[in-house]
């Protein structure tokens, strides 16, 4: 398949669940109705519901499911390793700790921007702490390992931050933090995830060369001319202003990173450089489609969308766990 | 310190015509108190209270000095409307070692908190009075006289009690005009539905609860998507419980209910006066029957006679 039509088909995926997303909720407006409310208002309830709870969640759903995806194109591809993904190397739960720590401390006042702040603090911290272990220790398993070390260090540590708070509801949002959610969001957690993401997504598109030339070793990468220490914090900045932005918005949701570069790898001539984009859109049509999914299974009592992604890719992480053994051994 | 937050509300509906019932209810209640009363030779010497809601209605009407302590919530401020009281009372955590230490004559507790403390402590041997949660209004006159029975404070209980139950009706012969819609909407996103203290509360004051009426019960997640469509007349909106933020304050401020715009009327109730029975209660109908007043203009001629 060629990438300019991969492309357009993932696109066209991410515009079916987008639009679906529109359209899912408890309040009862048919399709026309909801996009003509969306569009030119009308109906004053209508047009709440669609402009201010059902569009901030449908464009969160595509921008942390596009951030998640790309980044754990560019972690498998800077890192070598098939099993990099930001909720499995820790880096989203450091970033939900690094909010936790800011925001419920109260050091902020209530204010939102307390959110992003953290969680960036907490996933830079995350990964130069992997890329310090990644540079000692080559091998796939060891990286993977002091991962989910790191991932239950900062799960232990944002409950216990969420159980010393004073604040009797900290402590229920727990499963918020650890299995994110996009229930109820705004177009304020729009604003200061945007911005953020953006500046993640170009400094990612921008290491595309460098990721590229990296497969064929770090000597071979630097006698092309690729500066690797540039590359570096270009890719510790992009994934950790994405993973970071999208964690303080949506809590840690986790193995989208992981799927999706693994379902379209194979449609791509397999340069990680050319699957930042395709991995990116191919996450956000996952995580809208997930998104649809928990408001549709439980009406009632609305499953955290974190939940859900786990449960698919929590069983395709132990196949491809297996596999890569088979592989290296 | 979760166990003595109210408990999710089961399903008591409450019927239209039972407030009217009320005052043979609480005859019935008096009588049998009295002769139970009979019974109680003198008062208790030393009291102590393990849950926040029986805190306060033996804060009210305890003797000086008879009240050994109050559980560490009285002096929460979110969950406790005579928190300031609470600051001149020594305060315990609900465990069964305090008591021994203390021996006290009466324990008064909440019949939903501490589940293994209480029969531990009769087993014991302790006298323990057990409160249980009130769901309704009709339930706080006997409350309150029942405290006053246990803590030989009968005669201020009968005054606390009575003057509750003139205010009800009181504020239930001033209203008039349609109803208007209501919804206390709290951290979360949580309504209070049919069968909860607040439902109760908006029915003394006249209002409808687009919640029960939805067919909610108890404290039940409401989508926010939902009170949007309906738009109610009067939304009541938590304050956050701690000076710490949490994200669950945040639906408060979201966007969706600001945007409701000058027809939907958004209030607070005083802080703590809806988390637990007791004469306080009042203070939260009269701030509803307030919001109702400003919705819904008020003729001579459709006022409600007593």
């Amino acid at each position: 398949m060629n990438r300019r039509s991969l492309i357009l088909g993932l696109s066209a995926c991410v515009v079916v669940f987008f639009l679906l997303s529109l359209l899912t909720g408890p309040a009862s407006y048919g399709p026309i109705d909801s996009l003509r409310a969306l569009v030119v208002g009308g109906d004053e309830a209508a047009a709440i519901i669609l402009r201010e709870i059902r569009l901030p969640r449908a464009l969160l759903g595509l921008m942390v499911g596009f951030a998640l995806g790309a980044s754990g194109a560019a972690l498998q591809g800077f890192l070598r390793n098939p099993l990099a993904e930001p909720g499995i190397i820790g880096v989203s739960a450091s970033a939900s700790l690094g909010a936790v720590t800011v925001f419920y401390s109260g050091l902020a006042g209530a204010s939102m921007l307390a959110l992003p702040a953290g969680a960036l603090v907490g996933a830079v911290a995350s990964v130069l702490l992997l890329l310090g272990i990644a540079a000692r220790h080559g091998s796939t398993l060891t990286l993977i390992l002091s991962g989910v070390a790191l991932s239950s260090l900062a799960g232990a540590l944002t409950s216990l931050a969420l159980n010393l708070s004073p604040n009797p509801f900290a402590s229920y949002e727990i499963i918020f933090w650890l299995l994110g959610s996009l229930k109820d969001r705004s177009m304020v957690h729009v604003a200061i995830a945007l911005p953020l993401m953006a500046a993640g997504a170009a400094l990612l598109f921008a290491s595309s060369r460098a990721l590229d030339a990296l497969t064929l070793g770090e000597e071979s990468a630097a006698s092309l001319g690729i500066d690797l220490r540039r590359a570096r914090l270009f890719v510790v900045g992009g994934v950790a202003l994405m993973v970071g932005a999208a964690t303080a918005v949506a809590g840690a949701i986790g193995f989208v990173g992981l799927v999706m570069p693994h379902l379209v790898r194979p449609l791509t001539d397999r340069m990680p450089g050319s699957l930042i984009l395709p991995a990116g859109l191919g996450g956000a049509a996952l995580l809208l489609a997930a998104d649809v999914s928990v408001r549709v299974a439980i009406p009632a009592r609305e499953l955290n969308v974190g939940v859900l992604t786990a449960l698919i890719g929590a069983p395709f992480f132990l196949w491809l766990v297996a596999r890569t053994r088979r592989e290296a051994f | 310190m979760k166990a003595d937050l109210p408990p999710r509300g089961g399903d008591v509906r409450q019927d239209r015509g039972g407030r009217r019932r009320a005052p043979s209810i609480a005859v019935a209640l008096t009588l049998s108190f009295a002769v139970l009363a009979k019974a109680e030779a003198a008062s208790p010497a030393r009291v102590m209270s393990l849950n926040v809601c029986t805190d306060q209605l033996a804060m009210l009407l305890a003797a000086p000095g008879q009240l050994v302590s109050v559980s560490e919530l009285a002096s929460d401020p979110g969950l406790s409307f005579h928190s300031a009281l609470a600051a001149s009372y020594p305060h315990n955590r609900g465990l069964a070692e305090e008591v021994l230490v203390a021996k006290p004559d009466v324990v008064v507790t909440g019949a939903y908190s501490l589940h293994n403390t209480t029969p531990l402590l009769r087993r014991l041997g302790y006298r323990i009075e057990e409160f249980q949660y009130s769901q309704t209004l009709d339930t706080i006159p006997g409350e309150i006289r029942r405290m006053g029975m246990i803590l030989g404070a009968e005669s201020r209980a009968e005054g606390m009690a009575e003057a509750f139950e003139s205010e009800l009706s009181r504020i239930g012969s001033e209203r008039c005009g349609t109803s208007p819609t209501a919804i206390a909407y709290d951290q979360n996103g949580i309504a209070m539905g049919a069968g909860s203290l607040v439902d109760s509360a908006m029915q003394a004051a006249g209002l409808r609860n687009i919640a029960a009426e939805l067919g909610y019960s108890g404290m039940a997640p409401f989508p926010l998507e939902l009170l949007v469509e309906k738009k109610p007349d009067i939304i009541v909106l938590p304050e956050p419980l701690a000076e710490t933020p949490a994200l669950a304050d945040l639906i408060a401020s979201h966007p969706a209910i600001r945007a409701l715009g000058e027809g939907t009327l958004r209030i607070h109730l005083p802080r703590g006066s809806a988390s637990c029975g007791g004469p306080f209660v009042i203070e939260a109908v009269k701030v509803l029957a307030d919001a109702r007043r400003r919705v819904v203009s008020c003729q001579a001629a459709d006022r409600h006679l007593p």
